[in-house]
């Protein structure tokens, strides 16, 4: 399958008082369309920066970031976040929908930022959040919603476009265990189905085995790939021994 | 450290919200502070003229006859015992003109003669350059210093006066007087000359309206006694007291309207305060639970926010006060500058500074209360969860404000040095319970109303508008309160506005009712009607020359005699042309009872205070002469401007010349042939005048003059307002601003998602736009209700019964309330564009 995201010799710094901290250091990456991976590693490894610099929302120290053909690590603000609104979705721990705006409306969020009205894509809204099970709350607001449904508005929201990656930041982090696998089966799902390539950053063994490949960072850079293909049981038995072998 | 160290650096931690409220309130402080000053410039500037107009003057005789006093009587008031000076002055209303050429400048002014020895001895000239008059230089004149510059005039410059005696120099002007003594009449347009310069200009010497008498040192009511007992003509005897309520009621409106602009802005300034603190104590939640899970105790937290209002009061109020010396030097240039009303220096009233300094502290601290009471509520344990809301729902929050804002009110009232001698209190209260309802109430129409005004803008910015629009009800009290505040301002913009256009209706109907036809001749002096009929006859284009017979009169009750004016009209004329509104009765019987004989159109004001009605007799005459009956045939809204202050009461021409012997006439009504164009019968009346020197009127110059006078005092209101508009505009700076704090991770999810940093700007610029319409459309609700009401409660002397709406300024209070909001926006706009999309989306908090 043809590589829709790279990254070459990705390097981040934060400035730390006189001195710097780095974040990053030198991290390359490719992943195919329709790839579910999943990038793990322990608070402060440098795994959230990575997602951030693939993702568009920050830019490199040095190094470089092509999505979909895109160099996006070398475009200013403005074209970069019309990139990100065409070519990708998110999903955060927090589910950051916007309180005021009912289910579907923040479904139909990416349509009404690039000028689309919602009514033209009311099928795909529809589809989505039947997908996600909850068309019978359409119209209903955030605030009426479990943890776990909101989540799941989040997620559909992300796939509204069809983006070409989907990068996802500890989205179980706020959720008990049941209603987080859930949310990683719905994101399997739509790697399988709809072969939507998928960018998971998580720190549970558990969610990473729902990768085809796991990439293990510490430190700023990545320390192992772990391949575990397509399998629907999803078991982390296999990802858990090998991580073990590295001492996470 | 002490604790209260956390009140000022909770402060500072927040420069520039700090420094939005701080203000706020001094804006609103200003205004009160420029309200007062120049409200003591313009009690001043009363005193001055009064005593200026009078100088040593016990008493003013007032000649009741039109001709005035003979010099007979002059001469023995001037060897009466009891009376160690008189001044005489006598008075014409003329036309006059600058130097011929193309400058020249053509003037109605008003000419007062005196002796000026005998003058002088009486009072000051009060000259700000040149000399005062000589009786040996018979071309001397004197004008006010503001006319002379409003019209490039200067010391040295020649005057010529309309209809003076042909081979006679023109005269100069010697001296510029100030704006008292008797610059004070007629809004400065006044020209002084010597009475023999005055005589001897024209063939009919100019009647002695006054006599200035000083009475010495001795008991002026029995030497007034035996000064009028001697005398064998009719007068009115005036007091000093007399002429400073007659100057006062002149300027009364400007009073009403300054204090009602002093107390809006005070209620906005309110209105930025409590929102402000009650933000800051939101935004402070976790902080002050965690003071209290310390030991703090709740009077402690309190006193916190209780510091930090104080501190903002105090430094609102300072910079207030200086701002509003400030304004008020501007207001008094412009009042000056265009006689709108009488000012004077640049008092500094202690009490009123102290009194505007603590209205601005207390204004902030009793805003301060409920905020300061919340944060004393707070159970730690709730303040340090993640949520903020206290429990305290929308009515609960606004009724304490509502209470604070009332107390402001009625602590004003009572205490603003405002001059209130004709200030009808309930009007203006009721009109600041509107403005404050209408605020308070905003924030319960803020979401139906914003579905409907925020259509228009979700079509315009799309995904911007509609979350924009989302965001107006994410705190209701709040954001309705910051609305409120600006919907005050634009209320007030409304309001004068439409009591503006309402008086100016008031001033068309009353000139197009008074006035048949559109023209007429005004003399100086009363001119014979039969031998001066056929000049006016002959007058080009003309229909019918109709004189008006003007008689100052009595009118006859039980408690004794009241000084009316009485015209006799030629009801034909004034039927045949539809002029004169009646009540009360039907028109048309109403003619017919004045071409009868023995009836009387009676003012509408006169009705109404007297309690007059169709059908009821009045007995009228002439002082010291057996009174006749007239019965009530109708009453006029408008009538025939005369000395007294209802205006005149119409008889039939016969009756004033058969029952009060008057065969003279200072007022012609000139009809226009039908066919003869309007331009070319006014050159033709020009001409009579001129040949008469007499003043050509037209209705039109009559409304202009009042509608020009109007309009400069509502030029001067409508900045006061706009002030106040500019504090509602920082309030939705304010409460933006926290808005955006609050919804960083909602925004960088936003910008995640793909919203570049211009939709982000748009969003929060449409929602403050929003926030403007919706205060514009409230307004114009408000502010008709609060015009209504002041109409209606003739809060002033100029209004007239009747409400005509200014639908050009209901347009624009609109685009001007969202403009204003949407510029208000721009920063919050900007500080939201520039949040850092990782910073916020941080996964731990």
């Amino acid at each position: 399958m043809p590589v829709i995201l790279e990254a070459h010799d990705l390097v981040k710094r934060y400035p730390l008082g006189e001195g710097q901290v780095e974040a990053l250091n030198g991290i390359s990456l490719a992943v195919e369309r329709g790839e579910f991976v999943a990038i793990m590693g322990s608070s402060g490894s440098g795994k959230s920066t990575m997602l951030q610099l693939l993702g568009g929302l920050d830019l490199p120290t040095s190094g470089e970031v092509v999505i979909d053909g895109v160099r996006i690590s070398t475009l200013d603000d403005e074209r970069r976040t019309l990139t990100r609104r065409d070519k990708t979705g998110f999903v955060f721990q927090f589910f950051n929908l916007i309180p005021l705006l009912t289910v579907a409306e923040n479904v139909a969020l990416p349509f009404l930022i690039a000028g689309d009205p919602a009514t033209r894509h009311r099928s795909r809204i529809d589809e989505l959040l039947t997908m996600v099970g909850l068309a019978d709350k359409a119209n209903h607001r955030p605030d009426q919603l479990s943890a776990g449904e909101q989540q799941r508005v989040a997620l559909a929201r992300a796939l509204a476009t069809s983006p070409a990656i989907l990068l996802a930041d500890e989205p179980t982090g706020n959720l008990d265990y049941t209603t987080g696998t859930e949310i990683l089966d719905l994101l399997w799902d739509s790697a399988d189905r709809l072969e939507q390539t998928i960018v998971l950053v998580t720190h549970a063994a558990h969610a990473a085995a729902y990768a085809d490949r796991v990439l293990v960072v510490r430190d700023g850079r990545i320390l192992d790939e772990i391949a575990l293909g397509r399998r629907r049981d999803h078991d982390a038995r296999e990802l858990i021994a090998r991580l073990a072998t590295l001492g996470l | 450290m002490r604790l209260a160290t956390l009140a000022w650096r909770g402060l500072f931690a927040r420069p520039l919200r700090t420094a939005l409220a701080v203000i706020g309130i001094a804006l609103g402080v200003a205004v009160v502070t420029a309200t007062i000053v120049t409200s003591a410039a313009a009690d001043a500037a009363l005193r001055s003229a009064t005593a200026d107009l009078l100088g040593t003057a016990d008493v003013r005789l007032r000649a009741f006859a039109e001709t005035g006093f003979t010099p007979r009587t002059v001469q023995a008031l001037r060897g009466f015992p009891d009376v160690d000076a008189v001044a005489p002055v006598s008075e014409r209303r003329l036309v006059a003109y600058t130097a011929p050429g193309e400058a020249e400048g053509v003037f109605s002014l008003l000419v007062l003669g005196i002796d000026p020895d005998a003058d002088a001895a009486i009072r000051e000239p009060r000259l700000v350059d040149g000399v005062p008059l000589s009786p040996d230089s018979p071309t001397d004149a004197l004008v006010a210093a503001s006319w002379a510059l409003r019209n490039g005039l200067d010391l040295g410059d020649e005057i010529r006066l309309n209809g003076r005696r042909e081979g006679l120099p023109p005269l100069r002007i010697i001296g510029l007087m100030g704006d008292t003594g008797f610059a004070a009449l007629e809004r400065g347009e006044v020209l002084v000359v010597s009475r023999a310069t005055l005589d001897e200009s024209f063939d009919v010497p100019a009647p002695i309206r006054y006599l200035d008498l000083d009475l010495g040192e001795g008991d002026v009511s029995e030497a007034l006694d035996r000064v009028t007992a001697s005398l064998d003509e009719a007068f009115i005897v005036e007091t000093p007291a007399d002429a400073a309520a007659r100057l006062a009621s002149a300027q009364a409106s400007f009073g009403n309207v300054a204090f009602l602009f002093g107390l809006v802005a005070m209620v906005s300034g309110a209105f930025l305060a409590g929102n402000t603190l009650a933000m800051t104590v939101g935004e402070r939640t976790r902080e002050l639970g965690l003071l209290r899970a310390a030991g703090t105790t709740s009077r402690q937290v309190r006193g916190i926010v209780l510091r930090q209002a104080a501190a903002l009061g105090v430094a609102g109020a300072v910079v207030g006060i200086l701002v509003g010396i400030l304004l008020a030097t501007w207001m008094i240039g412009f009042l000056s500058s265009t006689r709108a009303a009488l000012v004077v220096g640049l008092p500094l009233p202690p009490m009123g500074l102290l009194l505007a300094f603590v209205l601005g502290v207390g204004v902030t601290l009793a805003s301060a209360v409920v905020p300061a009471m919340r944060a004393a509520r707070l159970s730690p344990l709730d303040a340090l969860r993640h949520s903020t809301r206290t429990g305290l729902g929308l009515v609960d929050r606004l009724r304490w404000l509502v209470v604070a804002e009332l107390v402001i009110v009625a602590l004003a009232i009572v205490l603003l040095p405002v001059e209130r001698t004709e200030t009808p209190f309930l009007p203006i209260v009721l009109s600041l319970g509107i403005l404050l309802g209408g605020a308070v109430a905003t924030a319960f129409v803020l979401e139906p109303l914003g579905r409907i005004i925020g259509r228009p803008f979700e079509w315009i910015f799309g995904a911007q508008g509609l979350l924009g629009r989302a965001n107006l009800s994410r705190d209701r009290a709040r954001t309705g309160l910051t609305v409120g505040g600006m919907m005050i301002a634009l209320a007030a913009v409304v309001a004068l506005g439409t009591v503006a256009e309402s008086a100016r209706a008031g001033t068309e109907r009353w000139v197009d009712s008074i006035l048949p036809g559109g023209h007429a001749i005004r003399s100086s002096v009363p001119l014979d009607v039969e031998s001066f009929r056929p000049t006016f006859d002959a007058t080009p284009g003309v229909l019918v020359a109709s004189p008006v017979y003007e008689v100052p009169a009595v009118r006859v009750t039980d408690e004794g005699q009241e000084e009316v004016a009485v015209a006799g009209i030629d009801p034909n004329v004034f039927q045949d042309s539809g002029a004169l509104i009646v009540r009360e009765a039907e028109r048309a019987d109403a003619y017919a009872d004045l071409r009868t004989g023995g009836s009387v159109l009676v003012p509408a004001a006169l009705a109404t205070r007297e309690g007059i009605d169709v059908g009821n007799v009045i007995a009228l005459g002439l002082p010291g002469a057996e009174p006749t009956e007239f019965i009530v045939a109708g009453i006029v809204e408008y009538t025939i401007p005369a000395r007294t202050p209802d205006g005149a009461l119409l008889v039939g021409a016969a009756d004033a010349r058969d029952r009060f012997g008057v065969t003279t006439s200072s007022l012609w009504i000139m009809v226009r042939q039908p066919d003869v164009p309007s331009s070319v019968f006014a050159t033709a009346v020009g001409d009579t005048a001129a040949q008469l020197s007499a003043q050509p009127l037209t209705a039109r110059d009559l409304a202009g003059d009042l509608a020009r006078s109007l309009d400069r005092l509502v030029g001067l209101f409508d900045v006061l307002a706009l002030i106040s508009v500019v504090i509602g505009a920082l309030g939705i700076v304010n409460t933006l601003g926290i808005g955006v704090s609050e919804r960083v991770r909602e925004i960088a999810i936003l910008r995640a998602h793909g919203m570049t940093v211009g939709q982000v700007q748009a969003m929060v610029v449409a929602e403050a736009a929003m926030m403007g319409a919706i205060g514009g459309v409230l307004a114009i609700v408000t502010g008709l209700a609060v015009a209504f009401t002041l109409v209606t409660g003739g809060a002033s002397a100029d209004l007239d019964a009747g409400l005509r709406l200014p639908w050009g300024l209901l347009a624009a209070v609109v685009l001007v309330g969202t403009g204003v909001s949407a510029l208000a926006g721009l920063y919050p706009a900007r500080v939201a564009a520039r949040l850092s999309i990782v910073r916020h989306l941080t996964h731990f908090e």
